[in-house]
C-alpha cells in the first residue's frame, strides 16, 4: 500500500505530444479510475506508472520515492492486462506463483500457501493444475487478478481488465474487484473507457480528454456536476444542445435556435450563448402538453427501456423512456424535464 | 465412393512420387549395404564398426554437427530476438544479410573462406600480427575451419526457424513478466526461451541434419586429413570403388541422425500435446 504522485507528466511519440502535463495525487489505498475515450492517453499514463513506457518529462513517485528512471521490475507494482497476459507454458498455479518466485517472496511452502489463498479469493482453487488455454475467458481473467494481488504490490494497475468479458461476467467481476479492494486496501489505478465501470468501482474518477485532465472528482461529483460539455457528454452521455440563455417571465429560459423555449432553474446565473446538457434518462416525453417539441426520428427497443432518437432545433436528441411509451417515427413529442436536472455550460 | 477412398485417391500422386523419389532409393541403399559376393552379409557394417579409423570419422561427424548446431543456436536466438524488436525495414535487411550466404554457390563461398583462413590469409595473418597466436598457427584444414564455414551456411536455418516462433509470441507477456519482478534477462530466461523452444528445436533439427550430411564445405575446409562421414562415403565410391561399403556407411549416417533426432521429436511432440 502506497501513495502515487504524478507531477507534470508529458509524453511525446515521434514529436506528437499525447500527454500534456498531467499531475495527479493518488492517496494510499485509493481506487482511482482513469476514464476516457480511446486515444486519450489513459493507457499510456498507466504504462508510465508501471515503467513500461518512458516519460518525456515529469516525475513518477511511488510511496514517496522517485521511480521515474526505475525499470518495471524494481517498482513493486502489479499490472493486469486487457489480454490477461497469462504465461501459456505455465500452469495456473505456476502463473500465480510467478511474481512471488521472481521477487523472492517467502520460501516455497509460503509461496504455495499464498497461491492457494489468492486462487481461492477468485474462486478458482480447484483449477491450479490446468494450463491457461484450458480455461474460459472469465476464468483466465480471474487467474490474472489472482496473479496481480498475490504479491500484495504497492500499486495495482488494471488496464481495461473487464472489456473482453460478456455483460454478466463483467458485473460479477466488478463486485469481486470492489470486495477485493475493500479487503486488501491496495492502491489501485483502473483504466477504462466504460463510464459505468468507473462510476461503480472508483473512489475517484479522473476524466481524461486528449491528453489532459478534463475533470476529477468522486463518481457522484462527476456524474451530477460535470464541469464541461465533454464531461457531461461522456458521463451519462447527455445531449448537448446550444442555446441562448435569456430572462423569461418566470426566471431564466433557454432559447433554442428554432425559437423554442425551455425553463431553467431559477438559480441559474449564466446568460448569453451556452450549451444545455440534457441527460437521456432525465427527459420525459409526452404526446400533449406545453414545452419544447422534438420530432421522433427512430425508436430503439432496449428491452427494459426504449430509446428515442429525436431532432430538437436541428440537433440530435436522445431520451431513455419506459418501454411502453409508443411514439411513431416523424411524430412531434413534447419534452419535459426537471429544471434542476438541466446543466448549463457556458461556451 | 466414401471419404476415405476419395482422400486416398487424392493423395495417390503424392504418395507415388514420395515412393519413387524417396523410399525406393533408401530401400536400394539398404539392400546394397548388406549385399556381398555370397548373398546377404553384415560384413560391411562389421568392418566399419571395428575399425578405429572409421569410428573416429563417425565420432567427428557427430561431434562437429552438435557443436555447429549449438553455435548456430547461440548466435541464432539473440539474432532472431533482435529481429523481432527492430522495425520492419531493419528486420528485412537483417533477414537478407542472414540468408545472403545461401544465395551464393557453396563452392564459391567455401573458396572465399579458404582465402580468408589459409596460412597467409587475412585472419591468421591478422591474429599473428596482433601477437595473439604463434608462428605455426593455422586455421585451414582444421576442425575450426569446418565449424566456421558450416555455421555461416546453417545460421539462416536456425535464425529463421526461431524468428517464426518469436514473432508469434505476444509482446504483452514480456511486459507482464517485467511488472512481476523479472529483469530483462530473467524475462528472456523464464518467458521468451521456453516459448521459443519449438523454434529452437526445429532449427536444431535442420542444422544437425544438414551439417551431419554435408560434404563440400567440410571437405574443402578440413582437407583430406580431417574427414567427415559424407567425405568418407564419397571416397569409398570414387577411389576404391566399394559401393556396398559406401552404402553401409550411408546407412550408419542415416541411423545415427535418426538416433539423435528421436528424443528431439519426442520433446516437441509433448510440448504440443
Amino acid at each position: 500500500m502506497a501513495n502515487v504522485r504524478l507531477t507534470n507528466i508529458r509524453k511525446s511519440f515521434n514529436k506528437t505530444e499525447v500527454l500534456h502535463g498531467i499531475s495527479l495525487d493518488i492517496a494510499s489505498g485509493e481506487f482511482i479510475s482513469l476514464l476516457g475515450a480511446s486515444g486519450c492517453g489513459k493507457t499510456t499514463l498507466l504504462r508510465m506508472v508501471a515503467g513500461l513506457e518512458t516519460v518525456s518529462a515529469g516525475n513518477v513517485e511511488i510511496d514517496n520515492r522517485d521511480v521515474t528512471e526505475l525499470p518495471p521490475e524494481q517498482r513493486d507494482i502489479a499490472m493486469m492486462f486487457q489480454s490477461y497476459a497469462l504465461l501459456p507454458h505455465l500452469s495456473v498455479a505456476e502463473n500465480v506463483r510467478f511474481p512471488l518466485r521472481m521477487r523472492g517472496i517467502g520460501n516455497r511452502d509460503e509461496q504455495q500457501e499464498k497461491v492457494k489463498a489468492a486462487l481461492e479469493t477468485v474462486q478458482l482453487g480447484h483449477l491450479g493444475e490446468r494450463k491457461p488455454r484450458q480455461l474460459s475467458g472469465g476464468q483466465q481473467q480471474r487467474v490474472a487478478l489472482a496473479r496481480a494481488i498475490v504479491s500484495t504490490p504497492k500499486v495495482l494497475l488494471l488496464d481495461e481488465p473487464l472489456s473482453n468479458l460478456d455483460a454478466r461476467l463483467r458485473e460479477d467481476m466488478q463486485v469481486e474487484l470492489i470486495e477485493i479492494h475493500q479487503r486488501l486496501k491496495l492502491t489501485t489505478i483502473f483504466v477504462t473507457h466504460d463510464q459505468e465501470e468507473a462510476l461503480s468501482l472508483s473512489d475517484r474518477i479522473v476524466l481524461l480528454n486528449a491528453g489532459k485532465i478534463e475533470q476529477q472528482g468522486t463518481p457522484d461529483e462527476i456524474y451530477n456536476q460535470p464541469a464541461t460539455g465533454f464531461a457531461s457528454n461522456f458521463i451519462g452521455s447527455a445531449n448537448l444542445v446550444p442555446a441562448e440563455i435569456i430572462d423569461g417571465a418566470n426566471g431564466p429560459v433557454a432559447k433554442f435556435a428554432d425559437g423554442q423555449l425551455l425553463s431553467l432553474d431559477a438559480q441559474e446565473k449564466t446568460r448569453g450563448a451556452a450549451t444545455i446538457a440534457l441527460r437521456q434518462e432525465d427527459l420525459t416525453l409526452s404526446a400533449k402538453g406545453s414545452g419544447p417539441k422534438a420530432r421522433v426520428r427512430t425508436r430503439v427497443f432496449l428491452g427494459a427501456r426504449n430509446r428515442y432518437v429525436m431532432t430538437l432545433a436541428g440537433h440530435p436528441l436522445r431520451a431513455l423512456t419506459a418501454n411502453d411509451l409508443e411514439f411513431a417515427d416523424g411524430q412531434d413529442v413534447v419534452l419535459s424535464i426537471d429544471p434542476a436536472r438541466i446543466r448549463v455550460i457556458r461556451d | 465412393m466414401n471419404d476415405r477412398t476419395e482422400n486416398l485417391l487424392l493423395a495417390l500422386p503424392g504418395i507415388l512420387l514420395l515412393g519413387l523419389a524417396f523410399f525406393l532409393p533408401i530401400a536400394q541403399m539398404l539392400l546394397l549395404s548388406i549385399s556381398g559376393p555370397d548373398g546377404p552379409t553384415l560384413s560391411h557394417f562389421v568392418r566399419f564398426l571395428s575399425d578405429p579409423y572409421y569410428l573416429n570419422i563417425l565420432w567427428r561427424t557427430v561431434r562437429l554437427s552438435l557443436l555447429i548446431t549449438l553455435i548456430c543456436a547461440l548466435i541464432g536466438f539473440p539474432l532472431a530476438y533482435i529481429m523481432t524488436k527492430v522495425g520492419p525495414k531493419l528486420r528485412l535487411w537483417l533477414v537478407v544479410m542472414v540468408i545472403l550466404p545461401l544465395m551464393t554457390s557453396v563452392v564459391v563461398r567455401t573458396f572465399g573462406w579458404m582465402v580468408l583462413l589459409s596460412r597467409s590469409g587475412l585472419i591468421p595473418e591478422m591474429l599473428r600480427d596482433m601477437g595473439l597466436v604463434g608462428r605455426t598457427f593455422a586455421l585451414m584444414q582444421t576442425e575450426t575451419a569446418i565449424v566456421i564455414g558450416m555455421v555461416q551456411v546453417l545460421l539462416p536455418f536456425m535464425a529463421l526457424s526461431i524468428l517464426g516462433v518469436l514473432t508469434r509470441i505476444d509482446g504483452r507477456l514480456e511486459e507482464a513478466a517485467r511488472t512481476m519482478g523479472c529483469s530483462f534477462l530473467a524475462t528472456i530466461r523464464t518467458v521468451v526461451l521456453p516459448l521459443a523452444l519449438p523454434g529452437i528445436v526445429a532449427g536444431s533439427l535442420l542444422c544437425f541434419t544438414l551439417s551431419a550430411s554435408s560434404f563440400v564445405t567440410p571437405n574443402l575446409l578440413g582437407g583430406t586429413r580431417i574427414q567427415v562421414l559424407a567425405a568418407s562415403i564419397y571416397k569409398s565410391v570414387t577411389a576404391t570403388p566399394d559401393w556396398p561399403f559406401a552404402a553401409a556407411q550411408a546407412v550408419i549416417l542415416f541411423a545415427g541422425i535418426l538416433l539423435v533426432l528421436a528424443p528431439y521429436i519426442k520433446l516437441t511432440g509433448t510440448k504440443h500435446g
